[in-house]
């Protein structure tokens, strides 16, 4: 195998007397959709946290593209190439759908605030270009009708995918999810997972995911870590998953692939 | 009487515009860390004392340095814009040191009033060491106002030419400031962070560095406003940035906490209702300014222009 792009090294958090986090060690090869499941608690939401510099680890070791990268500003992170999304959405509820994508385009392509203050060609040349990026990311999520929205009166659907686009829109080459899928009906659920594979083609995404809806996973993924109480209990393809007695207890509980969620 | 009634209302919109720019600077650090900086009457005092010093005042005999003053005064405008930078550094400081330690331990919010009041009494006790208690004039020479004369005539009505700078500048600031904000990208990033600082930091905004141009133009602003009244008016001491930073409190109430516009219009109807109270009873002026607040918040809880609740603090 290549060198992965994301490396966790015997990660492990305490929160006071509780271990959210138990020496967990994974890694996400370039290109891949890496799906992460477990029970309520297990751990998931804590290691994106570590991983994108929300919460600093208290023990471990995160590396990006073999180097380390453990502990440092999300900002830094995200200019890496890392970008995430909430399982309770976050966006600027009070800035329109555009604006929620320009705060993260400022930065693609960069420009001084001196040449701002000046408006000087390449200053409206590259708002341009922002102003562009940001519609197409719009045009491809299927925002574009509400662009001029303020975003905190959107449609719950629509806001899953505004926070989809607006991570997008920091150029990620690692896209953690955070259960992007959550409260969408079946037919939500279908068309996020077409997107989601459409998304990581167009862009050339590595993604990362955490979702209770297993058939998604199984069907999304190519390989799947499970956490239980903060241990990783198994990893592997979905199928080699699927069958480990380990998860069939902890997680699957009939072991059928049902809806456990 | 049309001459008089003129002067008053440009005097209103005047000491409205400086409350509205005390006002502002409250506005900005409160909607990026939610929470009220009380040392921005200090900051003005600053701000007032730094263009009497660069316009060349030499300080009292009760001062540390009696005397003490620029050989060569600078012009009103260069003085009055490196005072206001000059105040907007010492906000940096303030937050350096009454805001920083607090928010990296986690503290409650509420915790940075006490500290920032503690930085305020600090600096104006710092000016008294540094100036003396007493009051200071500003030089009045003929070129104070870049060769403008002192008072103008204005459709028949002579009215004194800085309270029409005060206006004029204070208006221009407000403007620059509200532009900038809804426009250029910085000010999108400070609205960003303004609304959840990790998520805006996970988009690649460095957030600590927007909260320190927050405080950056939050002290620049009462700097400015410190640097106008203290030309139009005088130095009554060091404490004088004090009420100032009070009446910009209740003005940032008055016009909701958090909004720009509503800091705009309490600035300007606190300062036109003040000038209103005839000079024989100016002894009732604050007392009229506050009945105002409480007659609009029984109407309007969350201020003239504010939003519904405030759910940061």
């Amino acid at each position: 195998m290549s060198q992965p792009l994301l490396e966790v090294r015997d990660l492990s958090r305490r929160f006071g007397g509780l271990l959210a986090l138990d020496r967990v060690s994974l890694a996400v090869q370039p290109g891949e959709i890496f799906g992460l499941i477990g029970p309520n608690g297990a751990g998931k939401t804590t290691l994106f946290n570590l991983i994108s510099g929300v919460t600093p680890p208290s023990s471990g070791a995160v590396l990006w593209r073999g180097a380390a990268i453990t502990g440092q500003q999300p900002h830094r992170l995200n200019r890496l190439g890392l970008a995430r999304t909430f399982q309770n959405l976050r966006l600027f509820e009070g800035l329109s759908v555009l604006d929620n994508l320009l705060v993260p385009l400022q930065r693609h392509p960069r420009t001084s605030t001196a040449a701002g203050v000046l408006n000087s060609a390449s200053h409206r040349r590259a708002e341009r270009q922002r102003l562009d990026t940001a519609w197409q990311l719009l045009e491809e999520l299927g925002l574009s009708a509400l662009a001029e929205r303020q975003a905190g009166t959107l449609a719950y659907g629509d806001r899953r995918r505004l926070e989809m686009a607006r991570a997008l829109a920091t150029r990620p080459a690692l896209l953690l999810l955070d259960e992007p899928a959550a409260g969408l009906n079946p037919a939500e659920k279908d068309q996020l997972c077409e997107l989601i594979g459409a998304l990581r083609q167009r862009h050339q995404l590595t993604v990362m995911i955490i979702e209770h809806h297993v058939p998604l996973l199984m069907r999304l993924c190519d390989r799947l870590a499970v956490l239980d109480f903060g241990v990783r209990i198994a990893l592997g393809t979905p199928e080699e998953v699927r069958r480990d007695p380990q998860v069939i207890e902890a997680y699957l509980g009939t072991g059928t692939g049902g809806n456990a969620s | 009487m049309i001459e008089a009634l003129l002067q008053t209302l440009l005097n209103g919109a005047a000491s409205g515009g400086v409350y509205a720019l005390v006002a502002l600077g409250y506005t900005l650090v409160f909607s990026v860390l939610g929470v009220i900086n009380f040392a921005q009457g200090a900051l003005f005092s600053v701000g007032g004392y730094l263009t009497f010093l660069l316009m060349g005042g030499k300080i009292g005999v009760n001062g540390a340095l009696p005397g003490w003053g620029l050989p060569e005064g600078l012009p009103f405008w260069l003085a009055l814009l490196l005072a206001a930078a000059g105040s907007g550094l010492i906000g940096l400081l303030v937050e350096r040191l009454a805001f920083a330690p607090l928010r990296r331990r986690n503290a409650e919010p509420l915790l940075a009033l006490i500290t920032s009041l503690g930085a305020g009494v600090v600096l104006v006790n710092l000016l008294q060491l540094l100036m003396g208690a007493e009051g200071y004039a500003f030089p009045q020479s003929t070129d104070a106002l870049a060769g403008l004369p002192d008072v103008l005539v204005l459709g028949g009505a002579r009215i004194r030419t800085i309270q029409l700078l005060l206006l004029l500048i204070s208006a221009a600031a407000v403007l620059v400031l509200s532009l900038w904000l809804d426009r250029s990208k910085g000010g999108r990033a400070l609205r960003a962070v303004a609304e959840d600082a990790t998520t805006a930091q996970l988009l690649g905004i460095h957030s600590e560095a927007m909260v320190r141009l927050a405080f950056f133009l939050s002290g620049g602003l009462a700097g400015l406003g410190g640097g106008l009244i203290g030309v139009s008016v005088s130095l009554p001491g060091p404490y004088f940035g004090i009420g100032y930073g009070l009446k910009g409190l209740a003005v940032l109430v008055l016009g909701g906490l958090g909004s720009v516009p509503g800091a705009i219009a309490g600035g300007l109807l606190m300062g036109l209702a003040e000038a209103l109270v005839p000079s024989s009873a100016s002894g009732w002026r604050d007392a009229l300014a506050f009945a105002i607040l409480f007659g609009v918040l029984l109407l309007r809880p969350s201020g003239l222009l504010g939003r519904r609740t405030v759910e940061k603090v």
